[in-house]
């Protein structure tokens, strides 16, 4: 850690903790994410610090035996840092950002409390908005509706148009929580007609309809910290050699891994629904110069033959 | 990291917070206990780069003179007003609104970045509740290597050069903007004299500043209207397809059903549990792809020329050949 960013943190700490009279080591320590240990590296710094002078009435009084036999911290005689710095650029416009993206994502009540409280923050930094951000969030009758069954905790019915599948379906469903993924809103909800975890991404969702039923508690629904699909053990891998013109999903889909072949790509991905992968092929047609498992192939070419059957081709 | 350091600074930031007039280098040099037994030529190199590195933090420094007589006697002071967090107030649903937006950034830097602001606000005392994220959880991630550098210069308003399909180029950054998971720049070209689109993941090295700070102005701009580039592009044809029913509801929200009498074609008209539509695509697209890929749930009755596409695909597919190239697919460029 430089200096710089523990000087940022102490001008921060100060009138935190004026603010905050006898906290707790671990809290402060939590919302300035740092460990203990370094936080009492901090105030040993601040122990020496003050107004010009020198003598003890000048500096900065921390009750240090109440800070290690009791973990709480009480800072006095430092009114002349009152109140913390200005935000820096960079820094306004990080929670600038995070708040544009809570304003793409949020339900109608949400996004009112994130607009305004973005408008104090933007008058207070004085910046243009240099950074925007596009969430694919759905229409706001489905997040707003969304938003109310997770308030109530009642099960929902969705109208549903499933790309992977090419269907529109009816799930009644137990919602978990709405999450952004890569730049998507999804739902993920307990599926009664599947009796499992299953994720809707919300511009896909046509319409919702509350129900009354409780939710029943599933556990947590699986986490995506993994990564794409990671979660799913059933997930098999697929690596499909691709012509120039096949180029596109390497920035479409998340990829295990991209090598360059020949003009082309050659791809590996991880598959958990034949039915996703049957489409994929279909989409890319002479795109595709081998698939390996060649057996990953044979769906594509079975739904293929079927539709040259109804060309009578 | 050194404490003497830290602390060093801190007390330079309070001695010329606290000073009424500016105060000049050797009254600091007295003042400021860590510049206590440097010689002369360390004191000067420590005391610039503890300026350097307050202006860094964001730390106003102003230089000027006490003195309308003397003015080449310099000294330095911190206007309160100009340092100070200004007095903001929020309501709970801000608040709460404040904690979830702490949580959004997945790009370390920008994570750390929103962090310290947070926790500005709360030694402001404002208290953001991050509760309400079990339900809700918005994220935005920067993976790609070029991005930080771009969001630098961007800041700062500083040139950057890299490299974009294998040409190298000298951009203004006027704006970056996060649509369906990926960045994308829009900057001035300088090198072609106009405004041009950069999507962040393919530009293959690390861009460059070139240049000062603060180098040139940004326009205002419509961002819609910049990314309008990505957005599908028009329709200019249309065709009658033959959709399974409940399949294809891609397909279908773009389509208007068609009455039966319009299936007069050469192609016959729609099987049984078909229905008809008319659907607008844009011929320079992947069209016969987007079609091919729902199989046998979606024939293609007209144009004819669309109608030889796709069974060209879907043959391609079928014998497992490489063929003819298609077009990318919407929305891609």
């Amino acid at each position: 850690m430089t200096s710089a960013a523990q000087v940022s943190r102490l001008l921060a700490l100060v009138p935190y903790l004026q603010q905050h009279p006898d906290a707790d080591v671990r809290t402060v320590a939590e919302v300035f994410q740092v460990t203990p240990r370094q936080l009492l590296a901090d105030l040993n710094v601040l122990w020496f610090c003050g107004l010009p002078g020198g003598t003890p009435g000048d500096l900065i009084e921390i009750d240090m035996d109440a800070v290690e036999a009791e973990g709480r911290i009480r800072l006095s005689n430092a009114d002349f840092l009152a109140r913390p710095l200005r935000f820096t650029l960079d820094e306004a416009m990080a929670l600038a950002v995070a708040l544009r993206a809570l304003l793409e994502f949020g339900d109608t009540a949400l996004r009112s409390a994130v607009a305004s409280a973005l408008a104090k923050i933007e008058a207070v930094v004085g910046t243009e908005p240099r950074v925007g951000v596009l969430l694919g969030g759905g229409a706001d009758a489905v997040r707003d509706a969304l938003a109310d069954a997770l308030a109530r905790g009642v099960a929902v019915r969705l109208e549903y148009n499933g790309a992977s599948r090419g269907a529109t379906t009816h799930p009644l469903v137990d919602p978990a929580r709405v999450a952004v993924r890569d730049g998507y809103s999804y739902l993920d909800a307990w599926s009664h007609d599947r009796g499992a975890w299953r994720t809707y991404r919300l511009d896909r969702i046509v319409a919702v309809t509350p129900t009354d039923r409780p939710v029943a508690d599933h556990g947590e629904p699986p986490g995506w910290a993994g990564g794409w699909l990671d979660h799913r053990p059933d997930a098999v891998e697929v690596t499909l050699t691709l012509a120039p013109a096949g180029r596109w999903i390497t920035e479409y889909y998340p990829l295990r891994s991209v090598e360059p072949a020949g003009d082309g790509v050659r791809a590996t991905l991880l598959v958990a629904d034949p039915v996703w992968l049957r489409r994929l092929l279909l989409r890319l047609g002479p795109a595709v110069l081998a698939v390996d498992p060649p057996e990953a192939a044979a769906s594509a070419r079975d739904a293929a033959r079927a539709a040259l059957a109804a060309y009578d081709a | 990291m050194s404490a003497r350091k830290s602390e060093r600074i801190m007390n330079l930031t309070i001695c010329l917070l606290m000073a009424r007039r500016f105060v000049e280098r050797e009254q600091i040099r007295q003042l400021v206990e860590g510049y206590h037994g440097l010689s002369d030529a360390a004191f000067e190199r420590t005391f610039e780069r503890d300026k350097e590195e307050l202006r860094t933090l964001g730390v106003p420094i102003e230089t000027g003179s006490n003195s309308a007589l003397f003015p080449d006697e310099v000294g330095y002071r911190i206007r309160r007003t100009d340092f100070e967090l200004p007095p903001l107030e929020f309501d709970a649903a801000e608040t709460a609104a404040l904690g979830l937006a702490s949580t959004v950034w997945e790009q370390a830097r920008l994570a750390d970045a929103t962090v310290r602001a947070v926790a500005k606000l709360r030694a402001a005392g404002v208290e953001p509740d991050a509760s309400r994220a079990a339900a809700l959880e918005a994220s935005v991630g920067a993976a790609e290597p070029a991005f930080e550098p771009l969001w630098q210069a961007l800041l700062a308003r500083t040139r950057v050069r890299f490299t974009y399909h294998g040409v190298v180029r000298v951009v203004e950054p006027w704006t970056l903007a996060y649509r369906r998971g990926a960045w994308y720049l829009v900057a001035f070209d300088t090198t072609r004299g106009e405004r041009r689109l950069f999507k962040v993941t393919r530009i293959s090295d690390a861009p460059a500043p070139v240049g000062r700070p603060g180098a040139y102005e940004i326009p205002a701009l419509d961002l819609a209207e910049s990314l309008a580039a990505l957005e599908p592009a028009p329709a200019t044809a249309e065709a009658l397809l033959a959709i399974a029913d409940a399949a294809a509801p891609d397909l279908r929200r773009r389509a208007t059903p068609a009455a039966a009498a319009a299936a007069h074609t050469p192609a016959g008209g729609a099987p049984p549990g078909y229905g008809l539509y008319r659907w607008p695509y844009a011929e320079d697209r992947d069209a016969a792809g987007e079609l091919a890929a729902h199989g046998a749930d979606v024939v293609v009755l007209a144009p004819p020329a669309l109608r030889d596409a796709v069974i060209a695909h879907l043959r391609a597919v079928a014998e497992g050949a490489a063929g003819a190239a298609p077009e990318r697919p919407e929305g891609q460029r």
